[in-house]
């Protein structure tokens, strides 16, 4: 049905477009926006699995364009490509309905909706982008486009985040584009190719191949959020929550992860970038985010704030895994690609649940709400288990992947952080979700006519309440928490996620 | 019959969510409490050994099967929690949080047996983590002060072992071809980092075991759960540390010596210590929990007899089995019958109940013809197979522990004798009598069929001549007569309440360093560096008003989003660029 340019051009183009027409909507025209959102949405996710189908059969898939002379735009979809674009889609398509229920009669949805649309249009082409110079445009559009949404609300607060935001994210940009720019002057601009195309360079200038890699990894490190470059994310926890779960789950931060990815296995190739030494202070960098993350998430009361927090040290996950060689270590990063965003999106779906229902923002409001929200708290849980590392949830096969990785290659101390990270992680979800369940209904919501709880009682006018939430709300949740659970449950499938990045890692460690 | 094995776990799973819907009613709760475990017992029962089979899609590399030891262990595990499950749906009846209470009673049964049909790692350590974090809503169940403070030390305890484990499986199985637990094992065996994967393991496993010095959280935790919590509790959970141990300890491969010795040391510690304190307390619940790390001691100087020994393990396999299974229903039945003793409303059901408890208490201090004697028998059977020096000490030192026992019991007995209890008025004590009853009949009669069911060769205790029985005998009789002196002399001049020893026993320093540490930090201002654990310290005592949570970092890092700090790093962009240009 589809050769290969043209199905790249209409993944990317599916919410392009679509975007660009939201612009035009008039406020009112609900029904019409949110149709078409759903079917950008939906339409999406089965051309991402027709790219997947034929790359699973053989198919190859390729975009050239020349945009000036010696400078190529490259399109191409490759193992990591899919790993990515899969997971922006699906993640994409249940955001959406999130989002549509969770600014359901608020203003300005139609500049929302436009931006969000485009901010995924930017992720499939980070993921989708064949070089250096194609991923930094569309790593400079994600920025632009995301600012818009950070500061949605457009209060002072929310307009210094989003300050903070386009510093950090600018500065990185910056520093994304002297990598990529310094990159083609001494090795030419090429094609992204596992096992990298530097590997003459650095036998005659490793020093300047060192640097090359600080000045990219310090620029893909502010989206990654590495500790000292994650300043920006927890000020954007103020933004509202389908944007927040678009930051910290499908898009941003991930952006900065999957650039990381990119770097040191396609642009330096693993065996060179391990000969130029850089990769263990990599791992160190990571290590220190890991920590340093989880430390300050168990500090917050404000939950939005932990979870940010908790998003630093868990991306950091990724970090460790890519930076640790070997081929276990790199399922663990690569797996967790994907497990870190569908266990934070749900974090981040129920929060949002939590604070449109019973306008519960912090940590010591939330005592008792299980019984009032016991399908939202159930989600929570499991997502919270899953950071964890507790078996069945998703996080457990990260852990276990990223924790034999680190020992197969003689760094022992990786288990230490691992373990570590595991009992501060326990130190500030344990809580939660121990007073959610066990403790007495909190005044800061019992009083309300909302917290008539679902069980025995009925709801406001005498109708027994159905759900404890709104559906278009509480729907998204239920669906990652099971990926979540399933993810782990069922890692075993080829077509999961430890299937697909078994599959990638074949590629860069050929057995 | 492999997927047959699969789905026993799956059940009581399925039933925890039909239980936690809004529309379950009461009686179906019950049923499903009742009878969720009953296919596990059948096939426990009636199946055959079935060889570990590979389910490749589900988790990591899992493998399920049921080898000797698993189908022992799932015999007594369903069984326990069959019986209390049914005695749990009468219990609950009218009482409040019926529904969550059944939610968590069948996930942490699911977890239980879970655990020991699996056969590799991943699936293990999942069975084993269920079990342990849904066990907390079972010792939470009753909100009291009290039940707060033991889910507290549960959980901070639960989560140091799960950490502990995860991080000893990650290390023992690195080195294996696969996730399987034969692999792991043999691994563990050769492993450059033996020494520390055992330690971890031991300690992982030791604190659902009860052991020394990890028990801590155990005589808190136990007694406060609903009476037939407090029997799986400690009739089945705490035997999980021990499967724990089994499966991936090197048993029969490698010798450990140094290992061998603590454990023995500990164990006998344990049986001790656990007496000691025992005695001293003034809830029947919690001396029976003492009695339990006081018996799991005398079952971790099996293991590290083997594990000294690696000859010795086929022998000290087949007594630790029949330990298990003997202390697992001997000690559910005493957990349950406080709860009957307690419904008891006339002379008749008094009777009834003491005397069960005390068959119960004879079979734990092992009374000859009694399960406990054959246990004991079986165990002292491996004692001569020790290395070293250690036969001859054991040879002293297992009949005074004996005697222990059965002062514990004494006191125990005693204890539960002497409550106050009101007479008359409508009780639910039939209920609860009855699934009491069937496993007192096991109590009674199980260790006569135990070992020709699953085939056990056990060291077996000769009851008719008059020397051996007196060696069985002299412990109990010595036991009771310490314990009527010592009733004799109390009730001339009462104890004051200095003679008993807070529950938890070495908790009690433990959490008043912690709360001295926090009171401290709290106190004085802190150099700003030091304020993270100030704010670590203060999470822990549970408060979330963040009024007087100090947050340092904070200002740090409002610091580097000043504007001041963007013009630096516009200079290092700029600075780095004509570098590039130059270099280029």
């Amino acid at each position: 049905m589809f050769h290969g340019p043209s199905l790249l051009l209409s993944i990317l183009a599916t919410s392009m477009v679509t975007g660009v027409i939201l612009f035009f909507l008039k406020e009112e025209q609900a029904r019409l926006r949110t149709a078409l959102n759903l079917f950008g949405a939906a339409t999406k996710v089965v051309l991402v699995a027709l790219l997947v189908w034929g790359t699973a059969h053989g198919e190859s898939y390729q975009l050239r364009m020349q945009f000036m002379p010696g400078l190529e735009i490259v399109l191409h979809a490759d193992f990591l490509a899919l790993l990515f674009g899969s997971l922006s889609a699906v993640l994409w398509l249940v955001t959406t309905i999130y989002a549509v229920g969770y600014l359901e009669g608020s203003p300005h949805r139609s500049r929302f909706f436009g931006f969000f649309s485009l901010c995924v249009a930017a992720t499939m082409g980070i993921a989708l982008a064949g070089n250096l110079l194609t991923f930094f445009v569309f790593y400079e559009m994600l920025t632009v486009v995301t600012y818009p949404l950070v500061v949605h609300r457009g209060t002072g607060r929310a307009l210094a985040a989003g300050r903070t935001y386009l510093l950090y994210t600018i500065f990185g940009g910056t520093l994304v584009l002297v990598g990529t720019v310094w990159l083609s002057l001494v090795a030419g601009s090429q094609d992204f190719a596992t096992g990298g195309f530097v590997s003459e360079l650095a036998a005659t200038r490793p020093g300047t191949l060192r640097a090359i890699f600080a000045v990219l990894i310090a620029g893909l490190g502010v989206k990654a959020a590495l500790v000292p470059l994650h300043g920006w994310l927890p000020e954007a926890m103020v933004a509202p929550a389908p944007v927040s779960a678009l930051l910290h789950a499908v898009a941003v931060v991930k952006a900065g992860a999957f650039g990381i990815i990119r770097v040191v296995y396609d642009v330096f190739g693993v065996t060179t970038a391990e000969a130029l030494g850089v990769l263990l202070p990599l791992a160190i960098v990571a290590a220190v985010s890991i920590v340093y993350g989880s430390l300050r998430a168990a500090m917050q009361d404000d939950l939005k704030k932990r979870l940010a927090y908790s998003t630093i040290s868990q991306l950091s996950y990724i970090t460790l895994g890519v930076a640790i060689i070997g081929p276990l270590s790199t399922t663990g990063g690569m797996v967790h690609l994907m497990h870190q965003g569908i266990m934070k999106i749900t974090l981040f779906f129920c929060a949002g649940l939590y604070a449109e229902t019973l306008g519960i923002h912090r940590v010591s409001e939330m005592t008792g709400v299980g019984r009032r929200m016991p399908l939202t708290t159930a989600a929570f849980t499991i997502a919270a288990f899953g950071m964890m590392g507790v078996p069945p949830v998703a996080g457990f096969v990260s852990k276990w992947y990223l924790g034999l990785g680190g020992v197969a290659a003689g760094h022992d101390w990786v288990v230490a952080v691992l373990v570590t990270s595991s009992l501060l992680n326990a130190l500030y979800f344990l809580p939660v979700v121990k007073v959610a369940w066990f403790d007495a209904p909190s005044d800061a919501w019992a009083g309300s006519d909302a917290a008539a709880s679902p069980y025995g009682t009925t709801g406001a006018g005498g109708r027994r309440r159905r759900l404890e939430a709104a559906p278009l709300l509480l729907g998204p949740a239920m669906v990652t928490a099971w990926l979540s659970l399933a993810a782990g449950v069922l890692a075993g499938v080829w077509f999961g996620p430890l299937g697909l990045a078994r599959m990638a890692v074949a590629l860069i460690y050929p057995p | 019959m492999i997927r047959v094995i699969a789905t026993l776990p799956l059940i009581p799973l399925a039933a925890a969510l039909l239980a936690a819907l809004p529309a379950s009613p009461g009686r179906l709760r019950g049923l499903l409490m009742a009878a969720a475990a009953l296919p596990a017992l059948a096939v426990a029962l009636f199946a055959s050994a079935v060889e570990p089979a590979q389910l490749e899609w589900a988790l990591l590399d899992t493998h399920v099967g049921l080898d000797t030891i698993g189908r022992v262990w799932l015999f007594f595990t369903s069984f326990l929690w069959c019986v209390a499950g049914l005695y749990a749906a009468r219990y609950m009846e009218g009482r409040p949080g019926g529904r969550r209470f059944a939610v968590f009673y069948l996930m942490t049964m699911a977890g239980n047996l879970g655990l020991v049909i699996a056969q590799d790692v991943a699936s293990f350590y999942l069975g084993f983590a269920l079990m342990t974090f849904a066990g907390y809503g079972l010792v939470v169940h009753d909100a009291t002060p009290e039940a707060r403070r033991a889910g507290r030390v549960y959980l901070v305890m639960a989560v140091l072992g799960e950490t502990m484990l995860l991080a000893g499986f990650i290390l023992a199985a690195v080195g294996a071809p696969s996730l399987a637990m034969h692999d792991v094992v043999a691994a563990v065996a050769t492993s450059p980092r033996a020494g520390v994967i055992v330690a971890l393991l031991l300690a992982g496993f030791g604190i659902k075991a009860g052991a020394l010095p990890l028990h801590m959280w155990l005589p808190l935790a136990h007694p406060v759960a609903p009476t037939p919590a407090s029997a799986v509790l400690s009739g089945a959970m705490i035997k999980a540390g021990l499967l724990g141990w089994i499966r991936f300890l090197p048993l029969g491969l490698v010798a450990m010596e140094g290992w061998s010795i603590a454990i023995i040391a500990l164990g006998i510690a344990a049986a001790f210590f656990g007496v000691m304190v025992g005695v001293t307390q003034r809830d029947p619940k919690t001396t029976l929990a003492y009695s339990s790390i006081s018996q799991m001691g005398f079952l971790n100087v099996g293991l590290g007899i083997a594990l000294g020994a690696p000859e010795a393990w086929p022998v000290a396999a087949a007594a630790i089995l029949a330990y298990v299974v003997h202390h697992g229903i001997a000690k559910g039945a005493l957990f349950l019958g406080v709860g009957v003793a307690a419904e008891a409303r006339t002379v008749g059901e008094r009777r009834f109940a003491l005397g069960g408890l005390a068959l119960a208490a004879l079979s734990i201090a092992g009374a000859p013809l009694t399960s406990g004697s054959i246990a004991k028998g079986a165990l002292k059977g491996v004692a001569p197979l020790a290395p070293g020096g250690w036969p001859a000490f054991l040879d002293v030192l297992l009949p005074v522990a004996a005697l222990g026992s059965t002062l514990l019991m004494a006191r125990f007995l005693f204890l539960v004798a002497v409550k106050d209890r009101a007479m008359g008025g409508r009780s639910r004590f039939m209920g609860l009598a009855l699934p009491w009853t069937v496993l007192l009949a096991a109590v009674a009669g199980m260790m006569w069929l135990l070992p020709h069911w699953y085939d056990l060769e056990l060291h077996a205790p000769d009851f008719t001549s008059p020397g051996r029985l007196w060696i069985m005998i002299w412990p109990i009789a010595g036991g009771t007569l310490v314990a009527l002196l010592v009733a004799g002399i109390a009730r001339r001049r009462p104890f004051g309440r200095g003679a008993t020893v807070a529950p938890g026993d070495i908790l009690i320093p433990v959490e008043r360093a912690a709360a001295w540490a926090v009171g401290r930090l709290r106190a004085y201002p802190l150099p700003e560096s030091l304020t993270p654990v100030q704010g670590l310290a203060s999470l822990w005592y549970g408060t979330y008003a963040g009024a007087d949570r100090r947050d340092s970092l904070a200002g740090a890092e409002a610091f580097v989003t000043r504007w001041a700090v963007a013009a630096t790093m516009a200079l290092v962009v700029i600075v780095l660029t004509m570098l590039a240009l130059i270099a280029g």
